[in-house]
């Protein structure tokens, strides 16, 4: 709002604002102002009376347009099909959840089902029925691998701290206490081993190394070839260092295994199989060198 | 959800439908076109119903739905016609008397119209929101997305245009009983 004070020249100056006092948007003040100047002028009057004439006429002739009776109607008819498409829209996305949650949980169930849940660590029977399920799909010579994984690694319960280097050594024995370096300097970063021994499991003898990955379990094993066993009529995966590599899925297990003498050696887990058979590449060299040595 | 649909509804209903005829009656004088306004109209309505979970009920809806008039009127604009607004308006205003040409005695609300129709669009715009629909400098700055400033000079320059074409608009009637009060003193 502005507030002006009229002296000389009042006529010219109130004109300036006769815009705003029409308007309404003087100070009170400059209101009283402008009133007392057009009382004692006619000239300005008149001039304040045409103006305010011309917003009168102007403000009925433009209400004066007859607005269409149909237009708000024809509105909410606009409103409601918007309505009606936001309900489809959100009732499609409703739809679109509610399914993916469907196949979210179905996915899951079969997850949890396909993975058979494992026996309890006191029931024998149960557990020995299960490593004939799980292994049923393998060939017999990876099924040594598998069974003594699920036997010994999968199992078993693990102290949180796993045991100190000595004590695995010890269990390891002298001739293959010296895999320990060769099996980590092999691993990829994050894993640790978490058991390492000898141990025997339906009536072999087995090197076994157990280890672990944010809660992933993976095993080397190794035990002495028996007479005739041989990986060589399988389907290699690969020879990616040199090493032939046989590898096979049994269930939610990834059994890789390869000839090293008179020795077979497996890695198995339940990674997929792309990372289980990279682990076993990169294990592969070093350990059939530990275990030509070994033999030797 | 269904509750909240019906209560945004209602309160549609009650805040911003009231003003449908000014809106209405505003876009065809900017438009100059009944066809035209009646789309414009449907377009803001549906724009302000789309964005009304933002208004804050209490607040003036009648500048925001003439704000959202404005903004629509602009992009029909730019969309379907090609308007020299500004070059006409200096042309128009090149040529605008200096002084307050006197007004007809009798005036029409047809001639009124088609004096309002002859003012360049940005002056005529001000001079609806102002002096038709009352709006406060403030709001019509608002409205019209222009500084307090610009509204003023808009409004005086757009009342004396519209004088001046209701003068020349009696005169090519041949209308003489023009008022001599309003002469500049």
């Amino acid at each position: 709002m502005n507030r002006v004070q009229f002296g000389e020249g009042a006529c010219e100056k109130i004109r300036k604002y006769l815009d705003s006092y029409v308007s309404n948007e003087l100070l009170v003040e400059t209101n009283h102002e402008v009133l007392r100047h057009l009382e004692g002028c006619p000239a300005c009057s008149a001039e304040l009376e045409a103006r305010a004439r011309l917003r009168a006429s102007l403000k009925s002739a433009v209400k004066s347009q007859a607005v269409p009776p149909e237009l708000q109607a024809r509105v909410r008819e606009k409103i409601r099909h918007q309505q009606s498409r936001g309900w489809r829209d959100a009732g499609w996305q409703r739809w679109a959840l509610a399914t993916a949650a469907c196949v979210t949980v179905a996915v899951g169930l079969w997850v949890t089902y396909s993975r058979e849940a494992l026996p309890a660590l006191s029931d024998r029977t149960a557990q020995k029925a299960y490593i004939q399920r799980a292994s049923a799909s393998l060939a017999a010579v990876l099924q040594v691998g598998l069974g003594d994984h699920i036997h010994c690694s999968v199992f078993r319960k693990y102290p949180k701290t796993p045991p100190a280097a000595n004590e695995m050594q010890e269990k390891l024995g002298p001739a293959y206490q010296g895999l320990l370096p060769v099996v980590r300097a092999a691993m990829p970063a994050g894993y640790r081993i978490i058991m390492a021994h000898q141990c025997n499991y339906a009536g072999r003898q087995y090197i076994h190394l157990t280890l672990e990955n944010n809660g992933r379990l993976l095993s080397l094993v190794i035990t002495r070839r028996n007479a005739g066993e041989s990986m060589e009529g399988l389907p290699a995966a690969g020879q990616p260092s040199g090493v032939s590599i046989y590898q096979s899925a049994a269930g939610s297990y990834q059994v890789a295994g390869f000839e090293a003498g008179d020795f077979l050696a497996y890695i198995v887990s339940d990674l997929k199989g792309k990372a289980n058979l990279l682990i076993a590449s990169s294990l592969a060299p070093g350990v059939r060198e530990f275990l030509r040595k070994t033999a030797a | 959800m269904l509750f909240s649909s019906r209560r945004r509804t209602s309160d549609f209903e009650a805040a911003a439908m009231p003003h449908m005829n000014d809106i209405y009656r505003t876009a065809v004088r900017l438009l100059g076109s009944s066809a035209a306004a009646d789309d414009v109209v449907q377009d803001v309505f549906l724009q302000a119903w789309k964005s009304f979970g933002q208004f804050q009920l209490g607040t003036n809806c009648r500048a925001w739905l003439f704000k959202i008039l404005f903004h629509t009127i602009h992009h029909y604009r730019r969309k379907w016609m090609n308007v020299r607004i500004l070059k006409d308006s200096e042309e128009i205003l090149e040529h605008a008397a200096a002084g307050s040409p006197p007004l007809p005695e009798h005036i029409t609300d047809a001639d009124v119209l088609a004096a309002l129709a002859e003012v360049p669009e940005e002056f005529r715009a001000v001079v609806l929101l102002v002096d038709v629909e009352e709006f406060s400098y403030k709001e019509a700055a608002g409205i019209a997305n222009v500084p307090i400033g610009t509204v003023m000079s808009r409004l005086s320059r757009g009342r004396k245009l519209l004088r001046e074409r209701l003068a020349g608009l009696a005169r090519s009637y041949g209308i003489g009983d023009i008022t001599e009060e309003g002469q500049s003193a």
